[in-house]
C-alpha cells in the first residue's frame, strides 16, 4: 500500500467516525431500523397490499380489485364461525388461564418445603416445544385408541368424543391450551407478587383482615398492572393461536374449531388465494390491535391509580 | 426401356427401405449426449428405486441428470415456487388427479404426445398400449397426455377374512351387503375387543378421496351435463348419506376426525372388521411388527352400487416442464422413457411401486413372489374399472374438495344431507375455476 493510498483509507475513515458522530442519533439504530424495515414492515405492506387484490398464486399476476375481498368476507359464512370460534376458544382459555395463573402464584408466593422443585415441574408444559407436545396431545384425545378415555373407562366413568365432536372440541383445545400456558401467567404473576411492599400487610393485619379481606383489597388492586401485562402477552399469542389447533384439529371436526386465522392459513396456503387470505389477515390484525389498545388502556388507568 | 426399368426398380427398392428403414428405427439414445437436465422429486418409494439407477441411464444417453429430493410437504412448495418462478427445472413428479389443470393452466406442462409419436424420440418397445388405459386417461388434461405413471394406486375394501370365516359371512358384493355385514359386527365382542362394523376416512376433505368412490359407485358425478356441480343429484344426495350414515351408525367414535392415519390404526388394532382406504396400506396392515391383523386380511373391489363397482384410479407422474428449452426437454423425455420403461416397471413393482404397467403385473417374476394373490388381483381389477376423475374438474381442487368435505361431515353427523348438499353446490357452482 502507498503512502497516498493510506492517506486516502485514512481521510475516509475520518470522515466516516466523524459523520456517525455528528449524527448518533440516526446511525446508532440504523442497522435495527433497516432490518426491521425488511423482515417486518415489508412483509406486512406487502400484505396490506395483497388484501385489495385478486390473486392464485401461480396463475397470472395480482389483480387490484379494491374492496372486492373484504365485501365477499362479510358474506363467508367461515369468516362468522371463524370470529365465534376464535372469541369462544380465546375468552375460555383466557379467562382460565388468568385465574388459574393468579391463584397458583398466590399458593406459590409462600415459603414450603420443596417449592423449588415443585415450581420447575409446574413450568414443564410451558417449556415444551408446541407442535411436539400438540402431536401427543392429538394421539392422547383419540376416542377409541387414545389413553384419556382409557383411564376414564378404567375408574368407571364414560369416555368423551374430546376433540371428535363439535360439541366438545373447543373445551378440549381450551384444557390443553390452559395445561400448557397457566405457567407462563403464573412465572410473570409471580414475579409481580415477590416485588409487593410489605407494608400494607402489616397495616392490614393488625387491623385484623382476613385472608380472603388482604387478598381481595390488597393484593388485587396492587397486582392489576402485572395481571394486565400478563394478559396482553398471553394475548397476542392466544388470539393468533396456530400450531397447537393446526396439529390437533386442523379446525376439525368439519370447522367446529375454526379460529379466523386457521382460515385465513388454509384460503392462503391450502387453496392458494393469496388475496383473500390476506384480507382475512388484514381482519385478524385489526382484532388484535383493538383488543390490545383496549387492554393497555386499562393498564395505563390501573397504574395511575 | 432396360435401364429405366432398372431405375424404377432400384427406386422402389431404395424407397421401401427407407420406409422400412423409418418403420424399425432404433431410437438413437446418443442424440443428445452432453445435455443435463434437473428433476425435482418427491421422497417417494419409486425416487428412491430409480435414483441409484441414474448411472446407467447416464451410460446409455450421455445426459446428466440432476436429482432433488425433498420430502412431500417441502416438495410440493419446492415446485411451485420453482415453477412459479421460471427455475431452471425440467421435470418433476405430479399428481394429476389433483394438480393437472392447476399446473395446465398456468403453463407448467409439457404435451408429450408428440414425443410419444416420433419413432427418432421414443422406441417401440416403450409400448404405451401397455399402460392400465385408466392412468393414461388419469394423466391427460384436454386430450393431451402431461406425463407417464411411476406409481399407480386405487382404493380396496380390506377385511378380517378369519372373522368372516369365522361367522360364515360373505365378501360384500353390493352395497347393501356392505351396509349388513357392517351392522353384523358393529358392537360384537370379539376376543375381548369391541368391534366396529367399519372404518372409513370422515375428517372433512381428507375423506373425498375415498367418497369419490361411493359417488361414482351410486351413480353420482362432481359436475352435471352443464359443468355445475352435481351434489344437489339425487345419486350425488345417496352417496352421501351412505357414507355418512354406515361411519356413524357401524363405524368408530368420532367419525369426522379420522383422518387415514386415524382410520388405519383401528384396523390395525383388530377393532374393526373392514377399512375401505387406499389399497397400498396392505403394506401397513401386513406388517407384523405394526399391526396385530397381518395375515388375517383379504381384499375386494369395492361392493357394487347403482353404477356397478367404480373405484377411482390416481397415480404419480413424471412431467416435463413447458419453460424449460426443447433440446433439455428432448433430453427429458428420453429420462422419463427410460424410468417408466418395462424393465424398470417390473423393478420398481418387485421394490413395492405399484406400477401402471400391464406386463409388470402379469410378469413371473411378480407372481412367483406375490404373496396376496387376492390383493393384486382386486387390485388389476380396480386400475382396469378404474375412473380416472379422482377429485372434481377444476383448477381449485383443495377448495372445492374442502366444500365437499363439509358435506361428508355434516352427514357423519346425522344431518340433513340434502340440505348440506344443496348449499354446498350453490357454494362449489360460485366458487369452481377452470
Amino acid at each position: 500500500m502507498t503512502r497516498t493510498e493510506t492517506a486516502v483509507l485514512k481521510t475516509a475513515f475520518r470522515a466516516l467516525t466523524h459523520f456517525i458522530d455528528r449524527r448518533q442519533a440516526f446511525a446508532y439504530p440504523a442497522p435495527a431500523v433497516v432490518t426491521l424495515f425488511l423482515i417486518v414492515i415489508i412483509p406486512i405492506a406487502f400484505n396490506l397490499y395483497l388484501a385489495f387484490t385478486k390473486w392464485t398464486i401461480g396463475l397470472g399476476e395480482p389483480r387490484f380489485i379494491g374492496l372486492g375481498n373484504f365485501i365477499e368476507l362479510l358474506s363467508d359464512e367461515r369468516v362468522l364461525n371463524g370470529v365465534k370460534v376464535m372469541v369462544y376458544f380465546s375468552g375460555l382459555s383466557l379467562s382460565l388461564e388468568m385465574v388459574l395463573g393468579l391463584l397458583i402464584a398466590v399458593y406459590f408466593n409462600r415459603e414450603f418445603k420443596g417449592s423449588e422443585v415443585v415450581q420447575a415441574i409446574y413450568i414443564l408444559p410451558f417449556a415444551a416445544t408446541p407442535v411436539a407436545v400438540a402431536l401427543i396431545w392429538r394421539i392422547m384425545l383419540n376416542p377409541e385408541i387414545g389413553v384419556l378415555n382409557y383411564l376414564l373407562q378404567s375408574v368407571g366413568l364414560p369416555g368423551s368424543l374430546w376433540v371428535s365432536s363439535p360439541k366438545t372440541v373447543i373445551p378440549a383445545l381450551v384444557m390443553v391450551d390452559v395445561w400448557k400456558w397457566t405457567p407462563m401467567i403464573t412465572l410473570i404473576v409471580l414475579a409481580g407478587l415477590k416485588s409487593l411492599p410489605h407494608e400494607p400487610y402489616e397495616a392490614a393485619q393488625i387491623d385484623g383482615a382476613s385472608a380472603l379481606q388482604i387478598f381481595w383489597y390488597i393484593t388485587l388492586p396492587l397486582i392489576r398492572p402485572v395481571l394486565i401485562a400478563a394478559m396482553m402477552l398471553r394475548s397476542l399469542d392466544n388470539l393468533k393461536e396456530f400450531d397447537m389447533l393446526y396439529t390437533i384439529t386442523q379446525g376439525g371436526p368439519g370447522i367446529a374449531s375454526e379460529t379466523l386465522y386457521l382460515y385465513s392459513y388454509n384460503v392462503g396456503f391450502s387453496f392458494f388465494k393469496a388475496g383473500y387470505g390476506s384480507a382475512l389477515m388484514v381482519v385478524v390484525f385489526l382484532i388484535v390491535l383493538v383488543f390490545n389498545v383496549v387492554m393497555n388502556r386499562l393498564r395505563l388507568r390501573a397504574e395511575s391509580l | 426401356m432396360r435401364t429405366r426399368i432398372a431405375c424404377f426398380v432400384l427406386m422402389a427398392l431404395l424407397c421401401a427401405g427407407m420406409v422400412s428403414a423409418t418403420a424399425f428405427a432404433a431410437v438413437d439414445w446418443k442424440q443428445l449426449q452432453g445435455t443435463e437436465i434437473r428433476f425435482l422429486m418427491n421422497k417417494h418409494p419409486f425416487t428412491t428405486f430409480i435414483e441409484p439407477k441414474l448411472p446407467e441411464f447416464e451410460k446409455l444417453t450421455g445426459v446428466k441428470v440432476v436429482m432433488e429430493v425433498f420430502p412431500e410437504d417441502q416438495y410440493r412448495n419446492k415446485r411451485t415456487i420453482e415453477l412459479n418462478a421460471g427455475a431452471k427445472l425440467d421435470g418433476y413428479m405430479i399428481m394429476p388427479g389433483q394438480d393437472e389443470l392447476y399446473f395446465w393452466k398456468a403453463g407448467w406442462l409439457q404435451p408429450l404426445d408428440a414425443y410419444i409419436a416420433d419413432p427418432n424420440l421414443t422406441a417401440v418397445e416403450w409400448d404405451p398400449k401397455d399402460f392400465f388405459g385408466s392412468f393414461t386417461k388419469a394423466s391427460m388434461v384436454e386430450g393431451k397426455q402431461i406425463g407417464v405413471v411411476i406409481n399407480a394406486e386405487t382404493s380396496l375394501l380390506s377385511y378380517r377374512k378369519d372373522l368372516f370365516q369365522r361367522f360364515k359371512m360373505k365378501v360384500p358384493e353390493t352395497m347393501k351387503d356392505l351396509e349388513a355385514v357392517a351392522k353384523f359386527f358393529y358392537g360384537k365382542e370379539i376376543d375381548g375387543k369391541k368391534m366396529v362394523g367399519i372404518t372409513l376416512r370422515g375428517k372433512g376433505a381428507a375423506a373425498t378421496s375415498q367418497w369419490v368412490d361411493f359417488l361414482y359407485t351410486f351413480g353420482g358425478s362432481w359436475t352435471n351435463a352443464q359443468g355445475k356441480s352435481n351434489f344437489a343429484s339425487a345419486e350425488d344426495i345417496a352417496a352421501f348419506k351412505f357414507y355418512g350414515d354406515l361411519l356413524r351408525n357401524y363405524g368408530p367414535q368420532g367419525g369426522t376426525m379420522l383422518h387415514w392415519a386415524e382410520s388405519t390404526s383401528i384396523f390395525m388394532e383388530g377393532k374393526a372388521a373392514m377399512i375401505y382406504d387406499a389399497n397400498v396400506f396392505k403394506a401397513l396392515y401386513e406388517n407384523p411388527k405394526e399391526s396385530k391383523v397381518a395375515g388375517k386380511v383379504g381384499y375386494a373391489t369395492i361392493p357394487a352400487g347403482k353404477a356397478g363397482r367404480v373405484p377411482h384410479v390416481s397415480n404419480w407422474s413424471l412431467s416435463i416442464n413447458r419453460n424449460s428449452s426443447p433440446e433439455r426437454q428432448k433430453a427429458a423425455w428420453l429420462f422419463i422413457q427410460w424410468a417408466t420403461n418395462k424393465q424398470n416397471s417390473l423393478g420398481a413393482l418387485l421394490s413395492g411401486v405399484p406400477a401402471g404397467r400391464a406386463s409388470a403385473w402379469n410378469s413371473n417374476e411378480y407372481k412367483s413372489k406375490d404373496d396376496h394373490p387376492d390383493w393384486t388381483a382386486n387390485t388389476m381389477k380396480s386400475f382396469e374399472l378404474g375412473q380416472p376423475q379422482w377429485n372434481p374438474p377444476v383448477i381449485n381442487v383443495p377448495e372445492i374438495r374442502d366444500i365437499t368435505g363439509q358435506v361428508i361431515v355434516e352427514a357423519i353427523e346425522g344431518k340433513d344431507v340434502a340440505a348440506a348438499a344443496k348449499k354446498a353446490a350453490e357454494l362449489m357452482d360460485k366458487k369452481m375455476e377452470r
